[in-house]
């Protein structure tokens, strides 16, 4: 079904009733599963994504069954030779459900638009992540899509992102990722164009789109993916917001995080620390 | 993935956990009855864009989500029949009208896809194929699965069930797939169709009409309470019987056996009928159809003997034994010294396992009443 772009510019309403600079509902939880080292669960809108992280450990046993499939990058600087490299290595598995989609797909292993999420994903947080510190060892990110919905890849980076914190593992900040999209077409030369935020999948059919990830509440930007043609005067309004965007993740991320700490506190789970003393713990 | 995970423990701890089991009760090492599954967390529905869905946690973090997708396919017809004249059942004579009968219905294994997702393994890894295999062949057994597809002469449900491990493997997968699936095809909801006879389907878009795939009708149990397959993982030590083992106890493990059971609906029909005078627990009493087994390979086969002290030179015994020697002292059993099972299971011991399973108000009973619990939405 096409998008009736010109049912947008009489309300200014979306095809799902969204304003122009709004997001989806985000839901999201942590320490979801007990076997795991870190874990985590995100909902964009109908977006649904598990993340588990197992590690950081030591590299090997497993090897020959995960270097075949998941897109690992070596920590650091060093690329390749990841059982060398100086870091930690972070290896991304992405399962995608044959029952994510509306038709039932099944997606092979090796498919290049899976094996370039999964590099994508490995990238941005091997920079993020503090690989230094764990030297010859690995950390494995498997990711599962439950259902899809538009911006997979930023429900991904954030389930990622959550998944790595429940971990444990040391990292500067968090990665936030959000799409961003604009209300014309490539060919349509309309000056009056809105750019949009967060796409689903009918947006993103129809219109151009681009996914961006920014470290914390910095304006740094860890990963920007376009996949389809724009023209380059809306790009910049789609970047402005789409950064705008995941300053707002960040913050249900962070959100999220805090909250479960808490419970953890009150439960008695974990001691209080020095470092939670200017957490109001009610 | 493998039931011949490595564990790494040493013989000696393979012997005392051998002989832990070994005892009369065994002790586990989580300290669980020898027909005790772990606890689990089930929930369904927990995904609106599949036809069915379920997540089963168990308590040592081990978790799997199953979703259950159907689509509209054309029935293939048989070879040589031209389109409108004769179907696969071969029923062209029959007249409109006479399908509810049920008898021409029949159905076929390749209208169910089953897949199951390890994370870490491919899904062409031959311990996965094996786990998809088990699954799909308890399900297709008895052939009356494939007929619940069958929509009219021309058409039937395929139904796709894909089946992931969430978390990494840390027991054979096996039980905690199985319960998955089970609960996943007893929540799977279809269309209600409304179409008649073989003409195009066509069906309601009342999703709260859809019919479930598997009837529960609280009122009349015994007629249309059929139930989707459970395969148990039951292994034998000794001659101690233990379900649900953990990945240290299958390390020890003499015998494994993958048993599959079904509801015997027809038998509990005919039980209830002729002794509705015994007592009000006469429907609660169902009673278990044996569908499959499959022998598993436990990996207690790959581990390595210990060593008696009397040929370990650390203890100064006989340090001037000889190899050939040491091969000999090797080979006969001494207390305490763990040897690899080698060899066949005793049929006895065979048809303990199975008994054990089929018993009444045993595990599977059991099971499947906690089952019948979870709320399907």
């Amino acid at each position: 079904m096409p998008l009736d772009t010109s049912a947008y510019s009489l309300a200014l309403l979306r095809v799902d009733g969204r304003r122009w600079n709004e997001l989806r509902r985000i839901h999201a939880q942590i320490r979801t599963q007990a076997a795991a080292d870190g874990s985590s669960y995100l909902e964009i809108g109908h977006t649904k994504v598990m993340c588990v992280v197992t590690g950081p450990s030591e590299p090997g046993s497993r090897r020959g069954a995960i270097g075949s499939t998941g897109g690992g990058v070596g920590g650091g600087a060093v690329g390749g030779g990841a059982a060398q490299s100086k870091g930690a290595e972070v290896a991304v598995s992405i399962v995608i459900a044959g029952f994510s989609s509306v038709d039932r797909k099944r997606t092979a292993r090796g498919d290049k638009r899976i094996l370039e999420l999964q590099s994508t994903i490995s990238n941005a947080l091997a920079a993020s992540l503090h690989t230094h510190l764990f030297p010859h060892s690995a950390i494995n990110i498997s990711l599962h899509v439950l259902s899809q919905d538009g911006s997979l890849l930023a429900a991904l980076i954030n389930a990622a992102t959550l998944a790595c914190v429940d971990a444990g593992i040391p990292m500067t900040d968090y990665v936030a990722a959000c799409t961003a999209g604009s209300t014309s077409t490539y060919a349509a030369n309309d000056e009056a164009a809105d750019p949009l935020l967060d796409l689903n999948h009918q947006e993103e059919q129809e219109l151009p789109g681009l996914t961006v990830a920014t470290l914390g509440g910095s304006d740094r930007v860890a990963v920007l993916v376009c996949e389809s043609r724009v023209q380059v005067s809306r790009l910049e309004g789609m970047l402005a917001v789409g950064v705008d965007g995941c300053k707002q993740v960040r913050e249900i991320l962070d959100r999220v995080v805090r909250e479960k700490g808490r419970r953890m506190v009150q439960e008695g789970t974990v001691e209080k620390g020095v470092g939670l003393n200017d957490m109001d713990v009610d | 993935m493998a039931s011949t995970q490595h564990v790494l423990l040493s013989p000696a701890e393979l012997a005392y956990l051998h002989a832990a089991l070994s005892l009369t009760p065994p002790i586990r090492p989580d300290g669980r009855a020898p027909a005790q599954f772990r606890p689990l967390v089930a929930e369904t529905g927990i995904l609106p864009g599949t036809n069915g869905s379920a997540r089963i946690c168990f308590a040592d973090g081990t978790e799997a989500i199953v979703g259950v997708k159907a689509e509209v396919e054309r029935t293939r017809l048989v070879d040589g029949a031209t389109a409108g004249t004769e179907w696969k059942e071969g029923g062209s004579a029959r007249g409109e009208g006479e399908d509810d009968d049920g008898g021409d219905k029949a159905g076929d294994s390749d209208w169910v896809e089953l897949t199951v997702e390890i994370p870490g393994y491919r899904d062409d890894d031959a311990g996965t194929a094996f786990l998809a295999a088990m699954l799909s062949e308890a399900l297709l057994a008895d052939g009356a699965f494939a007929k619940r597809l069958w929509i009219n002469r021309r058409f039937h449900w395929k139904l796709y069930l894909d089946v992931l491990l969430i978390s990494p493997p840390l027991s054979y997968p096996l039980p905690l797939l199985s319960l998955t699936t089970h609960l996943a095809l007893l929540a799977t909801r279809l269309p209600r169709l409304k179409s008649e006879g073989d003409e195009d389907p066509f069906f309601d878009d009342d999703w709260a009409a859809a019919r479930h795939l598997f009837p529960r009708s609280s009122s009349s149990t015994t007629k249309e309470s059929a139930r989707p397959p459970v395969t148990l993982l039951v292994m034998a030590v000794g001659n101690n019987i233990i379900f649900d083992p953990a990945k240290e106890e299958l390390a020890v493990a003499d015998v494994a056996l993958a048993v599959s059971v079904a509801e015997d609906t027809t038998a509990a029909a005919t039980t209830a009928a002729t002794m509705d005078l015994d007592d009000a627990a006469a429907p609660a009493a169902r009673s278990l159809r044996l569908l499959s087994i499959r022998t598993i390979d436990p990996p207690s086969r790959l581990t390595p003997p210990g060593v008696p002290n009397a040929a370990n030179s650390a203890y100064g015994a006989t340090t001037a034994q000889k190899q050939p020697e040491a091969r000999t002292a090797e080979a006969e059993a001494v207390e305490g010294v763990w040897r690899a099972p080698r060899g066949g299971a005793k049929p006895l011991v065979m048809a303990a396992l199975v008994q054990k399973v089929l018993e009444k108000g045993g595990v599977a009973d059991e099971i499947l009443d906690a089952l019948d619990a979870v709320d399907l939405g």
